[in-house]
């Protein structure tokens, strides 16, 4: 017996050495719960790291996730128990499912200088920029795109797509309203029609535009601001945001702070970093997407060359709530046949 | 009838190719003769070369020299299946998943494709053998002495001028081996096979066989009558062996 | 005695919890958005999910078998073969190749720019066949083979007297001889395919191609839907049980260490040549199929980024979370098991038989339960008190560590079964127990297997993508999870140099450890 007993005390040590190492830190952390592209090296995460741990006097902790909806899911997996401080990356369509889990605490910020176009009323979470989904293509490579969603979907011949989940991708969650809006009741069989063009359904944003980079299909989802990124950072002039003459899925992404969490005034100072003017410069050559409070004469000039998307389509996050989940198993059941 | 001449054959050494009984590297040797319609017992220890020299008539084994000669025609090179010989071993001669007639009829046709004459000729050999009422049968519904003499039908529908019968004795009572080893005689006589019987009881020899060959260390030690071979022999090496079986 | 009963006690609550704790779940669970059990039951979502399941190992178990039949005579036929030994040890390898190190070679031999591309699109079914054969077709050719050694020599003697043809060979002596251990290495294989989870997930995993194991991944970590979850686990179990049942009527389990030597060589090859023909084209085939995707990955990793992937500190720390999960488990696994069959085995002898099957019983319920299904459970229980993302690696290493049991029950247990009977009274009258025992008795004689143990658990907790991809985030990624991050972010030539890394990692590991822990084994005292 004396044998067993040793034999336990010893694998109960092996095996709590990692769960004890775990924990040790002299500067306070923020831990930010966000999405994979938000961190990647050509993305904002290292620059606005920097920027922020030079004024707080603490570490900015990153736990990248594929997706923006997979940050609403992990956060709810972990409940209570969470060490996330602040989540960036959710979007307009999850907010009132996110603050229904009561894990946020409210921002009390006055948003002075937003430059969304309509007024900012939540009172749990913080734009910090905004943009809007739409098919992107190598206008080389692809010479007629389609020129609305309705042809995309019931034109057989329509060129194959890459898109996201919507379980896991805040994209992917878009076009599923997107088609919605413009399908209503007969989302389903719209969804049937385009299956078979559909090459493949990633997790994240990141993988299905790295897989359109690789010529693995014509057309990506992704928004009418990736265009800009070809055009700053590689000096290309030949990707193009395909224009839909029913308007454009519109996407505000927001940032939160958890209630729960240890490090309130340094989650908040976060908040109001966000709104201020390094970050929101950061926004446009890191992210590709309008920021939520710089003035539109502060963007870089490709900015303009951009398609215009109106007009913009949205629902409102109290219905997105209510009805997601049916949606998206209509989504599912006509992708499984 | 069948005449083995001078034939030679040795295991390579250090094969793992070695013979289930153990027997030994040195080098054969086998010379004798059998008459049509005579059964010749073959006697001997454990791994003296009484499976190898069957194996070698049988086309099973190649000798390195030496001839093997049957109705006067030279069989030593020719392949197993043109060998006009036929084997009954101690035991797995029949094929479980198959019936008994069948069993018999794949001696005759491996195709299974007989004409209505060879299927009467298999009835015939399995009344022969006393066992027409089981053609429905499978083997492992039937005794040891059953199923060997269903082994033994098959043998004889097969109809070739050699017999090799490599211990079929060996798994059965003593009642039984009478009545098979006098259903064999008769078979051998009726067909004028010339038959070779490996076996390890003197009493089956004297009973089967008018001569006998006592096999030592991959040789013919002895070659003879079964009475003078076996009975009171002043040889040191067949009186061990008969001390100890 | 009492620790074994201790630990199996251990076990099966370590087991039924989870699983208590589903069935309870699926009484109270409600909340918002979540849809009332019926309606899941009901939903069609569900019963495509149930029939992919059921259609794809019902495909990967036909293909496997059939292919392996074929690939096992061929290489009965022709024990010539050069280098036969080494390639059937080649086709022992894919036991301890990590599920998504096969995938990786798999996209890299048959993807869209691979060596040899096939079909429109490797994602979806055709991709999760080609790695299921890939898995299994080796296993059964393994399992297949040792079924010639026990046709009668004389069968293969009657047969060229008479002359059989091929066909003739195959109809009377080998295809009985096979039938009768085709159901329990079929029943096998499809329990395999069944619960196979890391390959559904990196191949699969669309809507169109997703079995329960993955849908039940999905409904947890994607939807966070755990009503669904809950349902799928209890179907999943369900059939797993099924199969079972089926499977404990027909006892012959097949070996893990197969004899593959054949002894009756020499009759087996005469047919004509066309034939031969066609049996070493057959096996080399075969042996194509099993190393080009082991292959692909170290030309591939060769010509990948080999530099940048291991100068990063991720892949790093991933190597030590996957050492240290592998190598807990594999005590954890040990440790349970050694308990467990000593007691089993003192117990048969002092006749209570009855108590040593149980305790052995006890051991191996995990293998009819599939970890993600325990993961569930656990997951339901205990997302309520604790942060289960900080105690992943934790549970990793429990779960992964019960997963080894049944298979040490099986490679030690005759061995701590035959020194109890051998030596319990001498021990008993030199008073020799507990850790003096051990040390001079039990360990010298019982290295061999031990370390094969230890090895073969440490490798395959290392490689394995389950209960790490339903637990594992970022922070806590093994090199398996690291490599399905890569692969779904489409970086092959990342991955396959990571594979490469994990595929190394893994044999020095296993090496390593067979070294150290069997050492000279002393054949008797």
């Amino acid at each position: 017996m004396r044998f067993f007993y040793s034999f336990i005390c010893f694998t109960l040590l092996s095996i709590s050495i990692p769960v004890i190492s775990a924990e040790s830190a002299d500067k306070p952390t923020l831990n930010v719960y966000t999405y994979d592209s938000f961190t990647s090296d050509w993305g904002p995460g290292p620059k606005v790291k920097k920027a922020f741990e030079e004024v707080c006097n603490c570490t900015l902790n990153y736990v990248a996730l594929e997706d923006g909806v997979s940050l609403l899911s992990r956060l709810k997996l972990e409940g209570r128990h969470t060490k996330a401080d602040i989540v960036l990356g959710l979007d307009t369509n999850l907010i009132a499912n996110a603050e229904a889990t009561g894990y946020f605490a409210p921002h009390e910020m006055a948003l002075e200088n937003s430059t969304l176009p309509e007024k900012w009323t939540n009172s749990h979470f913080i734009p910090y920029d905004f943009g809007y989904f739409a098919f992107v293509y190598d206008k080389d490579k692809l010479k007629n795109p389609p020129t609305s969603l309705k042809a995309l979907i019931e034109n057989p011949d329509s060129p194959k797509i890459l898109i996201q989940d919507p379980r896991t991708s805040t994209p992917g969650l878009g076009l599923l309203l997107w088609v919605k809006k413009v399908y209503g009741d007969k989302a389903e069989e719209a969804w049937e029609k385009l299956a078979p063009r559909i090459v493949t359904v990633s997790k994240g944003w990141s993988e299905a535009y790295g897989l359109f980079l690789k010529d693995q299909a014509p057309l990506v989802l992704s928004y009418t601001t990736s265009p800009a990124y070809h055009m700053i950072a590689e000096k290309k002039n030949n990707f193009a945001a395909a224009k839909f003459s029913e308007g454009h899925y519109q996407q505000i992404e927001v940032a939160g702070m958890i209630a729960a969490s240890k490090n309130k005034e340094l989650a908040k100072k976060f908040l109001d970093f966000i709104q201020g003017e390094t970050f929101q410069k950061i926004i446009p050559t890191t992210n590709w997407m309008y920021p939520a409070a710089l003035d539109k004469t502060e963007l870089p000039e490709a900015f303009n060359t951009l398609i215009d998307p109106e007009p913009a389509l949205i629902f409102s996050s109290d219905e997105v709530n209510k009805n997601r989940k049916a949606w998206v198993s209509e989504w599912l059941n006509a992708l499984a046949k | 009838m069948l005449t083995v001449d001078n034939l030679k054959f040795s295991y390579p050494k250090h094969s793992a190719d070695v013979d289930d009984k153990g027997t030994n590297t040195a080098e054969m040797q086998f010379n004798l003769d059998v008459q049509a319609g005579e059964i010749l017992s073959i006697i001997g220890p454990s791994g003296s070369g009484k499976t190898t020299l069957l194996n070698l008539i049988a086309g099973f084994n190649s000798p390195s020299s030496g001839s093997i000669i049957v109705d006067d025609v030279d069989i030593t090179s020719l392949k197993i299946h043109q060998r006009p010989v036929t084997t009954v071993f101690q035991d797995n001669n029949l094929f479980p998943h198959l019936d008994v007639f069948t069993n018999v009829a794949i001696g005759i046709q491996p195709s299974l494709k007989l004409t209505q004459d060879e299927k009467q000729h298999i009835h015939h050999a399995l009344e022969n053998v006393g066992l027409a009422d089981f053609h429905k049968r499978r083997p492992k519904e039937l005794s040891g002495g059953q199923r060997q003499r269903i082994a033994l039908a098959r043998a004889l529908v097969r109809k070739q001028s050699v017999l090799l019968l490599d211990e079929p004795l060996a798994a059965l009572g003593p009642a039984m081996k009478d009545e098979i080893i006098d259903l064999l005689k008769a078979m051998v006589e009726e067909q004028n096979m010339a038959a070779l019987l490996i076996s390890h009881q003197p009493t089956d020899a004297f009973r089967a066989s008018k001569r006998t060959a006592f096999i030592n260390q991959g040789k013919i030690h002895q070659i003879g009558n079964t009475a003078d071979v076996l009975g009171d022999s002043a040889d040191k090496v067949i009186k061990q062996y008969l001390g100890e079986s | 005695m009492k620790a074994g009963i201790l630990v199996a006690l251990f076990v099966i609550a370590f087991i039924t919890v989870p699983l208590f704790s589903l069935f309870f779940a699926s009484g109270t669970l409600s909340g918002e958005q979540t849809a009332s059990f019926s309606e899941i039951w009901n939903s069609s979502y569900i019963r495509r999910v149930l029939f992919f399941s059921l259609w794809q190992a019902f495909l990967s178990t036909l293909l496997s078998i059939a292919f392996a039949i074929v690939v096992a005579r061929a290489f009965a036929r022709y024990p010539s073969f050069p280098f036969r030994s080494f390639f059937l040890s080649l086709f022992g390898l894919p036991l301890i190749v990590p599920a998504v190190v096969a995938v990786i070679g798999i996209i890299t031999v048959y993807g869209k720019s691979g060596w040899l591309p096939i079909g429109s699109n490797l994602y979806g079914l055709l991709g999760i066949l080609l790695a299921h054969v890939f898995f299994n077709l080796p296993l059964a050719v393994r399992l297949f083979l040792p079924v010639w050694n026990q046709i009668p020599e004389q069968h293969w003697r009657i047969a060229s007297q008479l002359k059989f043809n091929s066909i003739q060979q195959w109809k009377h002596i080998e295809w009985p001889a096979l039938r009768e251990s085709l159901p329990s290495v079929a029943l096998l294989v499809f329990m395999l395919c069944l619960t196979s989870f890391a390959v559904v997930l990196t191949l699969g995993g669309g809507p169109k191609s997703t079995t329960l194991e993955v849908a039940i991944y999905q409904s947890l970590r994607f939807d966070f839907d755990p009503a669904q979850a809950v349902v799928l686990a209890l179907l999943q179990l369900g059939l797993s049980i099924l199969v079972a049942i089926i499977a404990s009527r027909f006892n012959k389990i097949p070996d893990v260490e197969p004899d593959l030597n054949i002894k009756n060589p020499k009759h087996q090859s005469e047919t004509g040549k066309l034939d031969k023909m066609l049996q070493i084209t057959l096996i080399v085939f075969a042996i194509l199929f099993v190393s080009s995707p082991l292959l692909a990955i170290f030309i591939d990793a060769a010509r990948g980024p080999i530099i940048s992937v291991l100068s990063e500190r991720n892949l790093w720390k991933a190597t030590a979370f996957s050492l240290l999960i592998g190598l807990s488990a594999a005590t954890i696994s040990l440790a349970l098991s050694w308990f467990l069959l000593n007691a089993s085995a003192r117990a048969s002898y002092q006749n209570k038989s009855n108590l040593s099957q149980w305790l052995l019983l006890s051991g191996s319920i995990i293998f009819v339960v599939p970890p993600l299904v325990i993961g569930t459970g656990l997951f339901i229980l205990l997302a309520d008190f604790i942060n289960v993302f900080d105690w992943a690696i934790l549970i990793v290493i429990l779960i992964n560590g019960l997963l080894g049991i049944p298979f040490i029950i099986r490679t030690l247990g005759p061995e701590i079964r035959q020194n109890t009977m051998k030596y319990q009274r001498l021990c008993d009258s030199l008073n020799l127990k507990g850790w003096q025992r051990f040390k001079h008795l039990d360990f010298p004689l019982l290295r061999k297997p031990l370390g094969l143990s230890a090895a073969l658990v440490t490798v395959f907790t290392m490689g394995d993508l389950g209960i790490i991809a339903l637990f594992g985030s970022p922070e806590t990624a093994t090199l398996p999870l690291l490599l399905y991050q890569r692969l779904g972010a489409y970086q092959i030539p990342q991955a396959a140099v990571t594979a490469a890394f994990l595929l190394i990692i893994s044999l020095i590991t296993f090496w390593l450890l067979e070294k150290i822990i069997s050492g000279k084994t002393q054949k008797d005292m």
